[in-house]
């Protein structure tokens, strides 16, 4: 069972990552009065994407890890997650710190693609995604630590469960801190820097094509999915039911939701610049940095 | 005592000899003939006294023994007066002093005459070459008579624009030709100190096609409007009556009043979709696409009504010297009104939504900030110029058709930013509203019988100079032509908006944020097409030909394998 837990825990990421993308491109397109692209476009995309001719534009090994390395990073974190509230097989020979280091490798492996490539947009695009990781990194950390306080344990099925068992001030605070960095974990308006089109042309990825770029975006995918499903296990955990295959079909529709959420602020808001996002991450990290300190004193 | 008057006292007290003529041919305008020697005193004398400089004309005057001619224009908004300045150099040692060290705004259009006319300029700092590409042979010049129009030299391999090398402690960041924010033929080499803009250089005229050596060499009078409305993608209408008026200018031709009125609201629409077609672009270059989304579908309504009025969605076709070929009746008239109804709803809307948000004003407040004084010293014009608390517009300063019958405001920003042209450009939509409404109510009062267009009495007499402006969306365009024999003028030049504009740009850059660079470019609405003058004509003997899409299958492919 718990093997299968595993499984079906990736192949639950797996399957329904790009549904979301698709959900997100579609409720954009209804804001801008558009009809948009159907549902599950984005399957299309990846598909196309991977029959293409893999090019290697920079010529060096790195670039062509890069994509295999952040995917695969992304995906050894998944695997690790409490499917539905059940510890995972791997549970027992991993904890909070292995998360989040299979989580920085998966941003670390964007920034070392973007520098392979030698483009300079990438690298201004990867020294806006360093910035980023530096600031909202710590914010992830604190939201789960908050879990470490109030469940004094390190395993990841107590840490998501322990986020919301006591709802004081910490909690709202934490909550209010997690949705606004959300929307700059799945890097929509206002805070999709690292990628903007316009000025840096989608910044570390400008030189990636076919299947390299393939994997970039399912990566994009896993990652915002992994966001919003920490959002709903951790901070909505105490509002899933015991039964796993309900507990699944409520989470599913949670982070759907949230999705919802997510597209619509991206929708109705122009992008910052970095200077400013900066200025703006800074105050989340000492609201975090609060919000914990309140979990400890018990609030 | 008239400015022109006055104007011309001081010349003939300043100048003595060196003053050949001073003429008023028509109100608001002063054309000077001087001596070469005068040129630099008479201009720093008008800047001295007000004058906007507007642009140069270069041209080949050899065929009287004259040499080569360079006429400067210079716009006195307050007294509704233009100057022309027009001096001659001989054919074998032509040159000029350079005005550059006093008027900055005027170095590109003495390096365009340097590339196009081998003019010579003593203290030009940049002698770059501007408007020619890079592998076109040297000693050249292709507005110069004995050059065909149509002269294809070979081109060149290995032959590169030499751009400057990064100041040290900065890196270079490319943008353009191809960039998903400058949609455009041109290439900014920005130099940055991480994010920060420290510099920049410009490369344009990509695309520069000769359209003025065109009109002087195979088309006819009434062919140029037709053309002229092809310089440009988005104001074609703007380029199309502003020639028209020159030459009528020129003339002596007086247009019937019901033309007069529908070449305004020909004009206004096209203000109305290029301003919703700005804003929704500068929606997308600050990463809003939605304002993008939201004002294209405005847009798209006057789009149709123009497709109904005109057949065409732009590109009217509408203008001919001494008129206009299409009448708006009672039928149109309503469907006008309606629509306008509809686009002014909507965007009030929008309006609301874009002046509201927090983050809009973030990233456009204090983003791109030109001092007026800047803006005087570089002359720039339009929303660029409003924006900056220069109360300029030439439908009020220099009016043309019928604009001092209808009443307008001219808004006007100071904060000298992003911000204050979006919000000159969002209240001049409205403003364009109620001069059509006010257009059509005089349109509907006029008498139908009148002729939408006088008949010409004659040939248009040859040597005459006409100068005639035009607000177009982006800022006043200016036309000048010099009428010439063979029913075609001998010299047409157009200068675009963008063209002092896009100068003032480096400037504007100077020290901001490189995320901000593509709303800055943005700001001033670039138009390439009308700075460049493309055309793509496919013109052998006079005859317009059209080709199939097989035949330019065929042509590229032919190119391709180098046959």
């Amino acid at each position: 069972m718990k093997v299968a837990a595993v499984v079906i825990n990736l192949l639950y990421f797996l399957l329904l990552a790009p549904f979301l993308e698709g959900v997100m491109r579609k409720i954009t397109a209804r804001i801008q009065s558009r009809q948009g692209p159907p549902l599950y476009q984005p399957y299309l995309d990846l598909l196309k994407l991977l029959g293409k001719e893999n090019l290697n534009a920079a010529g060096h090994p790195v670039f062509r890890l890069a994509p295999l390395l952040a995917l695969a990073s992304v995906l050894s974190a998944i695997a690790l997650l409490p499917l539905a509230g059940q510890s995972s097989f791997l549970a027992h020979s991993s904890d909070l710190m292995t998360l989040i280091y299979f989580l920085t490798l998966g941003g670390f492996s964007i920034l070392v693609g973007a520098l392979a490539s030698g483009n300079p947009f990438a690298s201004v695009g990867a020294s806006r995604e360093m910035m980023t990781i530096i600031m909202l990194e710590p914010v992830l950390a604190m939201t789960l630590i908050l879990g470490v306080v109030r469940a004094g344990s390190l395993g990841l099925v107590s840490v998501t469960e322990g986020v919301s068992t006591n709802r004081g001030l910490s909690y709202f605070l934490m909550m209010a801190v997690y949705l606004v960095a959300l929307q700059a974990f799945v890097s929509r308006q206002p805070f999709d820097i690292p990628e903007a089109e316009v000025e840096i042309l989608e910044g570390p990825y400008v030189e990636y094509s076919g299947p390299n770029y393939a994997l970039f975006r399912y990566t994009l995918n896993l990652k915002r999915m992994f966001y919003s499903w920490l959002f709903v296990a951790g901070f909505l955990g105490f509002m899933l039911p015991g039964n796993i295959i309900l507990c699944l079909v409520i989470q599913t529709v949670l982070i759907l939701a949230l999705f919802v959420l997510i597209s619509v602020i991206g929708a109705t808001h122009p992008r910052f610049r970095m200077d400013q996002a900066l200025k703006f991450y800074g105050i989340l990290l000492l609201l975090a940095l609060l919000a914990v300190g309140l979990g400890v004193r018990g609030w | 005592m008239s400015r022109a008057e006055k104007l011309r006292r001081w010349l003939e007290k300043e100048l003595g000899g060196n003053l050949i003529s001073a003429e008023t041919p028509f109100p608001g305008r002063l054309f000077i003939d001087l001596k070469r020697e005068a040129l630099t005193a008479a201009a720093s004398g008008l800047m001295n006294q007000g004058a906007r400089y507007q642009m140069g004309i270069g041209y080949d005057a050899r065929k009287d023994g004259r040499g080569f001619g360079l006429v400067h224009t210079f716009a006195f908004d307050r007294d509704s007066l233009l100057v022309a300045l027009r001096t001659f150099a001989p054919g074998d040692n032509p040159e000029f002093d350079s005005l550059t060290p006093f008027i900055p705004g005027a170095g590109w259009s003495e390096r365009e005459y340097q590339d196009l006319l081998g003019l010579k300029f003593r203290n030009l700092s940049d002698r770059k070459r501007l408007v020619l590409s890079d592998d076109w042979p040297e000693g050249i010049y292709p507005l110069r008579r004995e050059v065909p129009h149509d002269l294809m030299p070979p081109a060149a391999e290995e032959v590169a624009f030499r751009l400057e090398e990064a100041p040290p402690g900065t890196s270079i960041i490319p943008f353009g030709p191809f960039h998903a924010s400058l949609h455009e033929p041109a290439h900014f080499s920005v130099y940055v100190d991480g994010e920060d803009i420290k510099g920049c250089e410009y490369r344009g005229f990509m695309t520069h096609r000769g359209i003025e050596k065109l009109a002087q060499t195979e088309l006819t009078y009434n062919d140029v409007p037709f053309v002229a409305e092809r310089i440009c993608g988005i104001c074609g209408s703007v380029h199309a009556v502003n020639y028209a008026q020159a030459v009528e200018a020129a003339a002596g031709i007086s247009i019937p009043r019901r033309a007069e009125f529908i070449r305004m609201v020909a004009l206004e629409l096209e203000r109305l979709h290029s301003h919703l077609l700005w804003l929704g672009v500068a929606g997308h270059l600050i990463g809003f696409d939605t304002v993008f989304m939201q004002a294209w579908r405005i847009r798209e309504k006057i789009m149709w009504l123009a497709e109904r009025l005109t057949g065409n969605r732009k590109t009217y076709g509408l203008v001919i010297i001494g008129g206009v070929r299409r009448d708006i009746n009672r039928e149109s008239s309503r469907d006008i009104r309606s629509t306008l109804e509809e686009v002014d709803r909507e965007m009030q809307a929008l309006e609301k939504a874009i002046l509201k948000d927090r983050t809009i004003h973030r990233r456009t407040r204090g983003v791109g900030y030109l001092s007026k004084e800047e803006t005087v010293k570089w002359n720039l014009v339009g929303p660029v110029a409003r924006a900056r608390g220069l109360k300029i517009d030439a439908r009020r300063d220099h009016p043309y058709a019928a604009y001092d019958e209808v009443e307008f405001e001219v808004p006007v920003a100071d904060s000298g930013d992003v911000w204050g042209t979006l919000v000159v450009r969002v209240k001049e939509v409205y403003e364009a509203i109620k001069i059509i409404n006010q257009c059509l109510d005089r349109l509907e009062k006029l008498s139908k019988n009148e002729p939408l267009a006088v008949e010409l009495e004659g040939p248009i007499p040859a040597g005459r100079q006409g100068l005639s402006l035009v607000e177009a969306p982006r800022g006043e365009a200016v036309h000048f032509v010099l009428t010439g024999n063979e029913n075609r003028p001998e010299r047409w030049r157009v200068r675009a908006p963008t063209y002092p504009n896009l100068q003032a740009v480096p400037s504007m850059l100077l020290n901001n944020k490189l995320a901000d660079f593509p709303i800055i470019v943005g700001q001033i609405d670039p138009c390439i097409s009308c700075t460049d003058r493309v055309l793509v004509v496919e013109n052998r003997s006079g005859k317009a030909r059209l080709l199939s899409r097989q035949e330019l299958e065929n042509i590229s492919r032919a190119k391709r394998s180098g046959r």
